[in-house]
């Protein structure tokens, strides 16, 4: 149809225009992280480097550690994953399938919870996790990580269980199972793109996680990239190039995540109106 | 009811209701111990003086509360709060629409601009603001080279240097993280719109705009009410661009809430400061959320 052209005629280059505009700090990122230090602060600055370095990203392997804080926000990311994963799990299947007095208070309470602000409870957080003597431990992080992302997970999973049929598992506990059996022989097997989307999600979330490691991490060797990248601003700051490169490294693992579950994120956050 | 008969020992605790529970157990224990018992704990500690320990040392009553209403800086932090969230979640919002927009017209390579377009808000947002930080930095920054070389502003502002630009500019930077969220929201509403509606609007001799306002935000009503309370709650939430960026400086111009309630505590270490305005934050946020839940069940059951 005639409209349908003349909005495309529009449309295509008001897209680029905008994605130019929207993506120019990923551009100074790829610009800046293959520079050599004189070029960074070169007077004009400028955007294509006078030769490539590539040896940038050998340096922050090599000289600045990226491989520990790499290693550190691995450990908190999977461990905060497996523990987000047994915990909202379990507590989706019971929201979504089985009746008991309290069900629709839990729905609430989870939706509730999912707004907080970890901040609100940051000072006494502190207090609990100097309690439970996990001050710079990465178990206060896999923690407290996990916790933030379970009200979501419980809720997206929660979801997922109620798009499978109830008969397929009436049908499995007329059989003679019971119901944990229909529960990880029946449910869980049909549920792992759901389960993978909140495994993800989870994961993102404490790859990201920035409040609680500033907050409860004070030594070097177990900082995760976030804050070590943080702390480097005034270590680095004539170095902009390394902080550039390991910016890069440390945000591939999420675009890529992130991409795998955009769809269904979008749709658990939007609710019912959208289908993922 | 069917099961107004039973006792209450059965409602309670019958085979299914067991199971439930047990399941729920795990993630009860937890959420008690690092949310519901923190929470309770910072109404605790707004009513006490505390140390620079946070431990508490006398009780006071409201008169935390009474300080901190009557230092200005407080309700400074509480106009940001109101400004970065209503704006910032305005300039998203009409942001996010028009790429949904242009998202939603036919053509090719436009599943490869909506992967694009996500690329802000799939990005970490510790490693986003620190980005932003070297793309503002007034003299090597290549956002000020590039607005002198083309002749767009011949003489741009330090961003981050002074008051009213570094508020401008954190704000930016949380409304560049959530524009994408608008966008792929919107757009998933715009393509659940059958297309033969248009056609009929056509038709009928409707113009472009008349069946944007008439069909698509129809549409899109109970996604907006919901996408926009979201957004609002996570916008008002946002504490790391601002910590990372400023800091909450210069002289406290990208102070809100959120970052008051940090810095308060673990800068100035006055910890029944933070604990009053952990409260008030709490209680704005509930109220928002009790909003948001309301209408996601109501949309649920629809």
């Amino acid at each position: 149809m005639k409209w349908q052209s003349r909005s495309r005629f529009f449309a295509v280059p008001l897209t680029l225009i905008i994605l130019l505009f929207l993506l120019f700090p990923f551009f100074v990122m790829i610009s800046t992280m293959i520079k050599a230090g004189p070029d960074v602060y070169a007077d004009p600055p400028h955007w294509i480097p006078s030769h490539v370095e590539w040896s940038n990203f050998v340096t922050v392997w090599t000289q600045y550690d990226l491989a520990n804080y790499f290693l550190a926000s691995l450990i908190i990311a999977l461990g905060a994953t497996v523990l987000n994963t047994l915990l909202s799990v379990p507590a989706a299947y019971a929201v979504a399938r089985l009746r008991f007095p309290g069900r629709k208070f839990a729905m609430y309470l989870l939706l509730m919870i999912e707004m907080f602000s970890p901040v609100i409870v940051i000072i006494s957080l502190f207090k609990v996790v100097a309690r439970f003597h996990m001050l710079d431990s990465y178990g206060a992080l896999i923690i407290l990580d996990a916790l933030f992302t379970v009200a979501f997970n419980t809720w997206m999973m929660n979801g997922y269980f109620k798009t499978i049929p109830k008969e397929i598992e009436e049908a499995a506990l007329i059989d003679g199972c019971n119901r944990v059996e229909t529960m990880t022989r029946i449910m869980l097997p049909i549920s792992v793109p759901g389960l993978v989307t909140v495994m993800i999600y989870a994961f993102i979330f404490a790859w990201n996680e920035f409040l609680f490691a500033l907050t409860f991490i004070s030594s070097r060797n177990k900082m995760p990239l976030t804050i070590a990248l943080y702390n480097f601003v005034g270590r680095w700051t004539t170095q902009w190039q390394y902080l550039t490169m390991a910016a890069f490294v440390a945000l591939i693992p999420v675009l890529v995540l992130f991409y795998l579950i955009e769809k269904r994120l979008v749709a658990g956050l939007a609710g019912g109106a959208v289908k993922g | 009811m069917a099961d107004a008969h039973l006792s209450l020992r059965e409602r309670f605790w019958n085979p299914e209701a067991r199971l439930a529970y047990i399941l729920i157990l795990p993630t009860l224990v937890f959420l008690v111990a690092f949310m519901f018992y923190p929470i309770i704990y910072v109404f605790v500690m707004s009513f006490f003086k505390t140390n620079k320990l946070s431990d508490l040392s006398k009780f006071v009553g409201f008169a935390n509360f009474a300080d901190r209403f009557e230092d200005r800086e407080f309700w400074w932090a509480c106009l940001r709060s109101l400004i970065w969230t209503a704006s910032g979640v305005s300039v998203k919002f009409l942001a996010g629409m028009t790429i949904a927009i242009l998202l939603n017209v036919k053509y090719r390579g436009r599943k490869a601009a909506r992967l694009a377009f996500i690329i802000p808000w799939a990005s970490s947002v510790p490693i986003s603001a620190l980005l932003w930080q070297w793309v503002y930095h007034p003299e090597f920054g290549l956002l000020n080279h590039t607005l002198r070389i083309t002749g767009i502003w011949t003489n741009p502002p330090g961003w981050l240097g002074a008051p009213l630009s570094a508020f401008i500019s954190c704000m930016w930077v949380d409304i560049w993280i959530g524009i994408p969220f608008f966008a792929l929201v919107f757009l998933a509403g715009m393509q659940a719109i059958p297309t033969e509606l248009y056609e009929s609007a056509y038709m009928d001799g409707a113009g472009g705009v008349r069946s944007f306002f008439s069909i698509t935000l129809a549409g899109l009503r109970e996604l907006i009410l919901i996408s926009t309370l979201l957004s609002a709650i996570w916008t008002f939430n946002d504490f790391n661009v601002i910590y990372i960026l400023t800091r909450t400086g210069p002289a406290n111009s990208t102070n809100i809430l959120i970052t008051s309630v940090y810095v308060n505590a673990f800068t100035d270490l006055h910890f029944d400061w933070a604990a009053v305005e952990s409260v008030v934050t709490f209680v704005i946020l509930s109220l928002v959320s009790v909003v948001y839940a309301r209408f996601y069940f109501r949309q649920e059951s629809n």
